[in-house]
């Protein structure tokens, strides 16, 4: 009977840590990405959507919960694991009022097609962006990162691009409060995004 | 020099990757162990039947390197829970047994007097104290602060695979152990044992990795993906291998006792003796 108790005590407790010891939560106020300081506008920019038409980031996102990504479908490991935590959590919370858009830094090789295709593999609703690479570089510029560069390229043709890796979170209030490094797990998003969505300051204002 | 598998997030290649660490251990387990057989022989300490204990131990180290090395030990270190769970049951239900079933009873008794562990081997072989004692190294060795920790350097990984062969290990003593110094319980208890120490326990982690609608391990989580296979999918096949993944193992083992107990309860019959059980 003691031994029954011990075991069924253990298996709890350990049970209890495995459950605990998951969630990567902080301190409350603390968020799971990088504040910034002083937050930053919307980024104002055209590009192209998959059916070829113009997309005016600002314009067509503006008072919505926007979460921004410029990066690559060759991309080895950044890219799709950044889609795929971010996607993934979405998925779990179908009614997050959060819309997702990827900009390509690579228009050479990311054919509408292949965007299409590649993004299918993340089963949420993304917004594909390409453009040329002036306007791809502008639209990195107004977001506030460095321009994507690609790297040399390799006897076999493929080649890699340097891109900064965070997401950038738009809030209702069309500004960036937070950007998201490479690294951020799916709870984390889920998280996150709840709370922004619950900062007064950060809401979409009445007739902006 | 990468000498053991660990995480680094890197891309999946199919291009296999030198462990020298791993292929050192190994030769290292052969060589103790030859070493072992030769003195023992050279002193008459070996059974003559101790001979087929050669081929156990031979599958055991071999069950042991596959699923340490690439690319299965690479892959469950860094970039699928699903092949890590493959390779758990690896080290639990086959290598271990089988090294257990390879040593004779002298080279056993040596081996634990040598490691100064052979009380500590008597008290870890009652069925109760090892079945406790390989669920929590189980759950511990599983829970996502130790795995993301542990799984991303080279010393934390080794000491999570020797953790999971030591688990097996004393899983099996109270079957396993060698019948000239371990008390063994009655067969009945020995299924009963391994049915709820193997079979029922497991189930509970593992149905917490089924069921979890978010990924449990970064590790895995943030891991370069290998082909098309999702985070969550590959995290429930996980839970479902450390669920029903062991119960093969499980019933041929039962099945192997109870025909044993048989067999010997038919040969007590015709001679007339009392069956020999523990």
């Amino acid at each position: 009977m003691i031994a029954v108790l011990v075991v069924g005590g253990a298996l709890i407790a350990s049970l209890a840590i495995i459950r605990s010891s998951a969630s990567t939560s902080g301190p409350a106020s603390e968020w799971k990405g990088t504040a910034i300081t002083p937050d930053r506008p919307r980024p104002d920019f055209v590009l192209t959507d998959l059916e070829g038409k113009p997309y005016d980031f600002r314009a067509r996102t503006a008072g919505t919960l926007t979460l921004l990504f410029f990066g690559y479908t060759n991309c080895p490991d950044i890219c799709p694991i950044q889609m795929a935590t971010l996607t993934g959590a979405l998925r779990t919370d179908p009614g997050l009022p959060a819309t997702v858009v990827f900009v390509t830094t690579d228009p050479v090789r990311d054919t509408p097609d292949r965007l299409r295709t590649w993004l299918q593999g993340f089963d949420h609703p993304v917004t594909a962006l390409t453009g040329t690479p002036e306007q791809l570089v502008a639209a990195q510029e107004a977001a506030g990162l460095q321009p994507a560069i690609a790297g040399p390229p390799r006897p076999d043709g493929s080649y890699d691009v340097g891109h900064a890796a965070q997401v950038l979170a738009v809030t209702p209030d069309d500004r960036i409060h937070v950007v998201y490094p490479f690294g951020v797990r799916r709870e984390d998003w889920l998280d996150d995004l709840h709370r922004m969505l619950e900062v007064p300051e950060w809401q979409a204002r009445s007739g902006s | 020099m990468t000498w053991w598998c660990s995480a680094t997030g890197q891309p999946w290649s199919w291009s296999p990757i030198a462990y020298p660490g791993i292929w050192l251990a190994m030769g290292v387990l052969v060589a103790i162990y030859v070493r072992s057989w030769r003195r023992l022989a050279a002193a008459g300490a070996l059974d003559p039947a101790d001979g087929k204990r050669r081929w156990a131990f031979g599958f055991g180290v071999g069950a042991l390197w596959l699923a340490t090395d690439w690319p299965i030990g690479t892959l469950g270190s860094g970039y699928l829970a699903s092949v890590h769970m493959v390779q758990f049951q690896m080290y639990t239900l086959l290598a271990a047994p089988l090294l257990l079933l390879g040593m004779p009873p002298a080279m056993f008794g040596r081996l634990l007097a040598a490691l100064r562990i052979d009380g500590l081997a008597h008290r870890l072989a009652r069925p109760v104290v090892a079945g406790v004692t390989f669920n929590l190294l189980l759950l511990f060795t599983h829970s996502p602060f130790v795995v993301d920790r542990a799984r991303t350097n080279q010393v934390g990984s080794f000491v999570l695979d020797v953790l999971w062969l030591v688990a097996g290990m004393i899983l099996w003593l109270p079957v396993l152990g060698p019948r000239n110094g371990f008390r063994h319980p009655s067969p009945a208890v020995q299924c009963l044992y391994l049915f709820l120490a193997m079979g029922v326990v497991p189930m509970i982690p593992g149905a917490i990795l089924t069921f979890s609608e978010l990924p449990l391990y970064s590790v895995y989580e943030l891991a370069p993906r290998v082909g098309s296979i999702d985070v969550t999918a590959d995290q429930q096949v996980a839970g479902l291998i450390m669920k029903v993944g062991n119960l093969p193992f499980l019933w041929t083992a039962i099945a192997a006792i109870f025909f044993t107990w048989a067999r010997r309860d038919r040969e007590a019959a015709v001679t007339g003796t009392v069956p020999v059980t523990h």
